[in-house]
């Protein structure tokens, strides 16, 4: 019945890890909102209701935060999280081609959206960003220097033809304001 | 009678050449992304309602509603054909819908999908049909007080249901979701929490960028790191489904149907759980057993059925309570609103019509994925072929100019690619994303809930526990609780054998 029986087991360690740490932020996290709720206003000169302040329920949440992040702290602990591993982990995980291609494409989205994307021309930064993401991702796989440059001419197309048609159909079909 | 008149007015209204066609390119391109991986129904409804939001209400609402169906019936291809689930709701299909494919019989694959999400979605329309209208006239009996155990009831529950294995983490996003919903200015003093001076933060976390961060940019980051999916053989047998794969899983047609229905209507549950349901209990039921995940049709008619059943449902608690039945149906609640549409127990009262338009809707939309099922299968084999390069940048692009645009704010973009970043980690650690998504729903529906209800009673909490539909609620939250943990859980099986065995044996 359950969607993720399967692979529980498999990375059952890394996540007995994962768990030990995600659960020592939440407790952060939970200490953090609540101190931040009771630090919030309470309005009392303006002779509020006190049961409507601010930080009530904040806190309340904060609070939940709090002490599911121990119960998973608990846990993971007491699975032996604890215990470090065999010192392998980092070294297999940069090898790993599909954490290599995770990196790239978060590097390069977050770099069209956060910086290219309200300093250069809506249009331009899109080209920009298409035409390099299919260039980078493509041209590890060509085998000759043909093939190479056939691929790097697509895309430059390709950019070119998506940023238009993007720009085309939302600025003057749907009217939207683009950033 | 009135109802029924009503109804086919609302279809009648719907027979104009404009209407016509915006259900003939929305629910096409729903299926597109619905099979596309990477694409979701939420993400498809989303960055549609950004594109829309300049249309009138009924045409905008009419083309998401087709998009939504769309998509979650579209997702059913990829699963059949590349073992990858188009959308999460059509994980269950790769189970038997690949083997099928695999053995020759893609096709077939494609026609059982295709009666069973257009049966599914009939059954779902019907309950949409009689319940909603019954629902909203009980939620004119809802108080702070039960709105209040409400939102909490949305969180636990789709905690519990979207993380079976683990339901704390699923309580975790669903408070997580809760928490954000926190920042900005709340709805009774108007004071800026946790905005530290920033007037974006001030202005609070938009719904929309953070859904298509949550589920446009980290999909596309978990492509990119899967390996590259093969498309199986083409199909060469007939799609037209045959009549006898329908007649004689007729039964598994209306128990997934009904299961289907109710997963949608519990908050935040939606399409997944309405197929994984369907497809366990049709499994515990079955004479084939043995066949199931080898490439059974009545698993595979399970699943479909189960999925799309629960997109009506998820649309019955949206119109009556406002609060969503699934992911997809958050961006269509949040769209209604925009659009000035203001569902709730009222609805019945101030949009006495809305109901039906939504059925009219949901019918076209039903015609729509028929027609297109029987009609598409090989151009969209030439859609699932285009490579994942080429088609994550635009899907990325679409996800910046989406979150952008609704109020033409950069800060919006940064919550995009924050809620991306947050959603992969999450999701690599098996949180569920459905929960967070209700949680940010349901924030300020909680806040201004328990407040007033605070407010009401004077500080005292015993309305929140003595009033009837409260009581209800939270003995419901509790047993939830109770129930995932293994101890408890263990102790009533015991019980419960104890007693099955002392009256008979077997079974």
């Amino acid at each position: 019945m359950s969607p993720e029986a399967g692979d529980q087991g498999a990375s059952g360690r890394g996540m007995v890890r994962a768990d030990l740490v995600t659960g020592l932020v939440l407790l952060a996290l939970g200490v953090g909102v609540v101190v931040e709720s009771l630090r919030m206003p309470r309005f009392e000169h303006l002779n509020i209701n006190p049961y409507t302040v601010p930080g009530l329920v904040p806190g309340a949440l904060g609070a939940v935060i709090l002490v599911l992040g121990a119960l998973l702290f608990l846990r993971a602990a007491r699975a032996g999280g604890w215990r470090t591993g065999d010192g392998a982990g980092a070294g297999a995980w940069s090898a790993d081609p599909g954490v290599r291609r995770l990196l790239l494409t978060a590097g390069l989205c977050v770099g069209y959206a956060a910086l290219l994307v309200g300093r250069l021309p809506f249009w331009l930064a899109t080209f920009l960003f298409v035409a390099g993401f299919v260039v980078l991702f493509e041209w590890p796989l060509a085998a000759s220097r043909s093939e190479r440059m056939r691929r790097l001419a697509f895309a430059l197309l390709f950019g070119a033809l998506i940023s238009a048609v993007v720009t085309f159909v939302f600025q003057e079909i749907f009217l939207v304001r683009l950033p | 009678m009135d109802a029924l008149a009503q109804l086919g007015q609302a279809l009648l209204g719907f027979m104009t050449p404009g209407a016509l066609f915006n259900v003939a390119w929305a629910t096409l391109l729903g299926i597109v992304v619905g099979a596309l991986p990477g694409l979701t129904a939420t993400l498809g409804v989303a960055l549609l309602t950004t594109l829309t939001f300049k249309m009138a209400a009924a045409d905008a609402i009419l083309i998401l509603i087709c998009m939504y169906v769309g998509a979650i019936y579209g997702g059913s291809r990829s699963a059949i054909l590349l073992n990858i689930p188009g959308t999460p709701a059509n994980a269950a299909t790769t189970l038997d819908g690949f083997p099928l494919a695999r053995r020759g019989e893609a096709g077939r694959a494609m026609g059982i999908a295709t009666t069973g999400s257009v049966l599914g979605t009939l059954v779902g329309i019907l309950a949409l049909a009689t319940i909603a209208p019954v629902l909203a006239e009980f939620a004119l009996e809802f108080g702070a007080f039960e709105f209040f155990w409400l939102a909490v009831f949305g969180v636990v529950i789709a905690g519990h249901l979207t993380a079976l294995d683990d339901p704390i983490k699923g309580w975790i996003a669903g408070f997580l979701g809760l928490l954000v919903a926190m920042v900005g200015q709340e709805g009774i003093h108007s004071y800026p929490r946790f905005a530290y001076g920033s007037t974006d933060l001030a202005g609070g976390i938009g719904l929309l960028p953070a859904l298509v961060g949550a589920f446009g940019f980290s999909e596309v980051l978990i492509v990119m790191k899967e390996p590259a999916a093969q498309v199986v053989k083409a199909a060469t047998d007939r799609v037209v489904p045959r009549l006898k794969d329908m007649t004689r899983y007729w039964r598994t047609i209306v128990r997934s149907g009904v299961i289907g229905t109710t997963m949608g209507i519990l908050p935040g549950v939606g399409e997944d759980m309405g197929a994984w349901a369907s497809y366990a209990a049709a499994r515990r039921a079955s004479k084939e057993r043995d066949q199931f995940g080898k490439g059974s049709v009545e698993g595979l008619m399970a699943a479909e059925t189960g999925n799309n059943a629960a997109v009506p449902g998820a649309i019955i608690p949206v119109l009556t309570l406002a609060v969503p039945g699934s992911a997809p149906a958050a961006v269509l609640l949040a769209a209604l609103f925009i659009h000035g549409v203001r569902p709730g127990p009222l609805i019945m009262i101030e949009f006495p019509t809305f109901i039906s338009e939504v059925v009219a809707m949901l019918l076209l939309a039903t015609l729509g994925i028929l027609i297109y099922g029987l009609l598409l299968t090989r151009p969209l084999l030439y859609v699932l072929a285009v490579p994942r390069e080429r088609l994550m940048p635009v899907i990325f692009v679409l996800c910046t100019i989406g979150s952008f645009a609704i109020a033409s704010r950069l800060f919006d973009i940064w919550v995009m690619l924050a809620f991306g970043l947050l959603g992969f980690v999450l999701r690599e650690m098996k949180y569920p994303m459905a929960p967070l998504v209700l949680g940010l729903v349901l924030g300020d529906i909680l806040d201004k809930s328990l407040r007033r209800g605070l407010v009401l009673s004077d500080g005292g909490l015993g309305p929140f526990f003595t009033r009837p539909i409260s009581l209800v609620l939270w003995l419901a939250i509790l047993l939830t609780v109770l129930l995932s943990f293994g101890k408890v859980r263990g102790a009533l099986a015991r019980l419960l054998q104890r007693r099955a065995s002392g009256e008979e044996t077997g079974g």
